[in-house]
């Protein structure tokens, strides 16, 4: 009884964690999904916001260029209109220096060197020369050599062009500077047109300081450098890596201007080139920017952090909401099955204290029936209690039968049933039990039929039914009984003449302790049929009322047809 | 009465001798080459220089006669003016030793100054009121091209000539040089900086006017 009692609370948190696995199944893969595509598109974002504002930095740096290259050209074509460096170019190429001396006086940058952040060493020329309308070098004076600023012949040969443009050119020079360092002049060659004519007839060749290349410390690592002549100049000290990067980058010019992932150092870094002199007939320079993506590396670490964090919290709770459901949840069932297992105990309990009394009741009647002093009507009496205990024993049986079942204690073994041996043996009973009424019975059945069944339940059915049949039949009527198989399953229907069951009542006739308007005079207690369909779902089958009309009331019992051999499994 | 006579004598001899020794005249046409530009009215001239060759555009000609003529006893003066951001006028043939002065009639400074190996010069700023007119003697023959550092379109062309017998051409190439003294010459026309044509020979003879065309 101790095990019964506990059976229903563990079946019931049994049935709670399951609900509750249930809904942390549906719970935790939304939340983890949820968690995961808000994490992408937070870390997308991030990187987006991290790329847009270098690429706004990027475009503030070419901003301040574009103004400065702007100013340096506009100045060079202020030189290039000078009436004397025309003259000169035409009439007197001899003092052609000369006179550029004197008229560039104001852009050629001191010979002592400027100040680091002098602003106005940026728009200060560093060298100059003149090209002729072929874009060959016009060499200065030897005695010039100092004003017109310090270059090799293999450098200045690095300035000559294959004729003199007719746009202004831009383009980079490696050099030595005065104090044998190496140094980068950006340079750009701007016509000299006569006023005339409007014909090339020559170019001036200015050098310049080119725009700081340093590694920027306040824009976050950005390390910025020049690219030329197969070259990187000014890329700061740990982008010694880069080369063959870049190299690859300005192979596919198209794909410069797009960032590229590259590991530096170890770090994955962003690199960007952009092509400073498009169409110039100088060689291709690029600006090579480098970012650092290490910030955006711990940013989004620690965004995961955060949102797994968020997701564990996120998870926690709904644990604790799932669990809290859950209980709500299986309110009503813990209810529905603490009914039903009180049910069933009371039926298990009633079953076995009605069982001992009852037949200490038969053993002493039948004691009493055996005496010789008694008279017959004394006799009859006893023998109709007799009667009686047998009925209250069979009643017992039942509810013990159906108390098993809802407790769910009742567990069939299958096995290969022969129907048509039982059919004949529940027919013999049927024909040994007195016949008040001479009920006709009729049978029509294969030879051998075998289902899944376990024998004694199967026997209880067909005999609940056959019970039934003859009891709700009419004074000289018929009970049929047919079975088949189909390949599936097998059938058996039987029928029986007498009143039939209001359509009303066909809906309850299965239910416990129902009986129909017809059993007012009729033995029994509602069980029968109950019993019987409980039995039939046992054998994996169903038992229905098939019609009830025109003194014809006829069942249909289904069972599994047996497999030929014995294959079968708890049910 | 003593005074007079010798006066009158000598006035009737001059009378006499200019007679004598009428001046004779060339006239004709240069073949000019094409305008750069459409003729307008007022045209002004300009100086271009395409290749290295300076000429004037709608093209002109100077017309000059060779010779072995004495210097003037007194220097030639000529004038080129600085009216309206331009040169009047842009071609200007000279004899040698002559002074060209350079008034400055605008209200802006300008700055004269030449390349030319015939007369290298810097005027220097000025302006209208600048006294004296600056000037620069051309004591070299050969072509000097007139600049202002100031206004880089400005530009003119002095041709020094050692003769004091030449003229401009008209724009349309038709000339007419005139108080030349008879004899024998060689007459030329410069066309410009790299093309003068060959030396025609020409004799004069006293108040007659020869016609002759370079083609």
């Amino acid at each position: 009884m101790t095990a019964r009692r506990a059976l229903a609370p563990t079946r019931v948190a049994g049935f709670r964690t399951k609900l509750l696995v249930a809904i942390m199944l549906v719970v935790s893969p939304i939340t983890a999904l949820g968690l995961y595509f808000a994490e992408r598109d937070l870390a997308a974002g991030v990187e987006q916001e991290l790329q847009r504002s270098f690429e706004g930095k990027l475009e503030a740096r070419h901003n301040a260029e574009a103004v400065r290259h702007a100013a340096l050209t506009e100045r060079c074509r202020a030189l290039v209109r000078k009436p004397r460096i025309q003259g000169a170019l035409e009439e007197f190429q001899e003092a052609l220096y000369d006179v550029a001396d004197d008229e560039l006086r104001d852009i050629m940058e001191e010979p002592v060197a400027p100040r680091p952040g002098d602003e106005a060493s940026v728009l200060s020329a560093r060298f100059y020369r003149f090209l002729t309308a072929q874009g060959e070098i016009i060499t200065p004076p030897s005695g010039r050599r100092s004003t017109v600023g310090l270059l090799t012949g293999e450098e200045e040969a690095r300035l000559a062009l294959p004729a003199a443009p007719d746009q202004p050119q831009v383009g980079f020079l490696s050099y030595q500077s005065a104090d044998r360092s190496e140094s980068v002049a950006e340079v750009i060659a701007t016509p000299i047109v006569s006023g005339q004519t409007g014909e090339v007839i020559a170019a001036l060749v200015l050098g310049f300081k080119p725009f700081e290349f340093a590694t920027d410390q306040t824009a976050a690592g950005i390390a910025t450098g020049l690219w030329f002549e197969g070259r990187l100049h000014f890329a700061g000290a740990n982008a010694d890596g880069l080369t063959a990067d870049v190299a690859r980058a300005v192979v596919a010019p198209d794909r410069a201007g797009s960032p590229r992932r590259i590991p530096l150092n170890g770090e994955p870094h962003l690199l960007f080139c952009k092509l400073l002199n498009p169409g110039s007939r100088f060689p291709p320079a690029y600006e090579v920017c480098v970012y650092p993506l290490a910030g955006l590396r711990r940013q989004q670490r620690r965004l995961r952090w955060r949102v797994l964090g968020l997701g564990a919290g996120l998870l926690l709770g709904g644990l604790v909401a799932s669990q809290f459901l859950a209980r709500r949840l299986s309110v009503p069932v813990e209810k529905l099955a603490v009914d039903s297992e009180r049910a069933a105990r009371f039926s298990a309990d009633a079953s076995h204290q009605l069982k001992t009394p009852v037949t200490v009741l038969r053993a002493g009647l039948e004691e009493w029936l055996a005496r010789e002093k008694i008279t017959p009507g004394e006799a009859q009496e006893i023998s109709a209690l007799i009667h009686q205990t047998y009925r209250l024993s069979s009643l017992i049986e039942d509810l013990l039968l159906l108390s098993r079942m809802d407790a769910g204690a009742l567990k069939l073994e299958l096995t290969r049933v022969n129907l048509t041996e039982l059919i004949e043996a529940a027919l013999d009973d049927f024909g040994a039990r007195p016949d008040d009424f001479g009920i006709k019975v009729e049978t029509e059945f294969p030879t051998a039929l075998h289902i899944a069944g376990e024998k004694r339940y199967t026997a209880i059915i067909l005999q609940n039914l056959l019970e039934n049949a003859r009891k709700y039949n009419r004074p000289h009527g018929c009970v049929r009984l047919a079975a088949g198989g189909d390949g599936v399953a097998v059938w058996l229907r039987i029928g029986n003449t007498g009143r039939t069951i209001a359509p009303a009542a066909q809906t309850y006739i299965f239910e416990r302790f129902h009986r129909g308007t017809a059993g007012e005079n009729v033995p029994g207690y509602g069980l029968g049929l109950n019993l019987a369909r409980e039995l039939a779902r046992l054998h994996q089958g169903d038992l229905r009322l098939l019609r009830s009309e025109n003194d014809w009331t006829e069942f249909e019992v289904r069972f599994r047809l047996a497999p030929p051999s014995s294959t079968l499994t708890p049910v | 009465m003593s005074l007079c006579r010798p006066l009158i004598c000598t006035l009737l001899f001059a009378a006499i001798s200019r007679l004598a020794s009428a001046p004779a005249a060339i006239e004709g046409r240069v073949s000019l080459p094409k305008a750069r530009t459409a003729p307008v009215v007022n045209q002004r001239y300009e100086i271009i220089t395409k290749g290295g060759v300076i000429a004037t555009n709608p093209p002109l000609a100077v017309v000059y006669l060779e010779g072995s003529f004495p210097p003037p006893p007194v220097p030639p003066l000529a004038q080129i003016a600085q009216k309206g951001l331009t040169f009047i006028p842009t071609l200007l043939p000279v004899q040698v030793g002559t002074r060209v002065e350079f008034p400055n009639f605008d209200d802006a400074f300008h700055n004269i100054f030449s390349f030319s190996p015939a007369k290298r010069f810097d005027l220097g700023r000025y302006r209208a009121s600048e006294k004296p007119v600056p000037s620069v003697v051309f004591d070299e023959p050969g072509l000097v091209t007139l600049r202002c550092d100031i206004h880089e379109h400005m530009r003119a062309v002095i041709l020094v000539l050692p003769t004091p017998h030449f003229v401009v051409t008209e724009a349309d190439g038709r000339y007419r040089l005139e108080g030349l003294p008879p004899g024998r010459y060689a007459i030329r026309a410069w066309l410009d900086s790299r093309t003068t044509s060959p030396a025609r020979p020409v004799e004069l003879h006293e108040g007659a006017t020869v016609h002759l065309d370079f083609p």
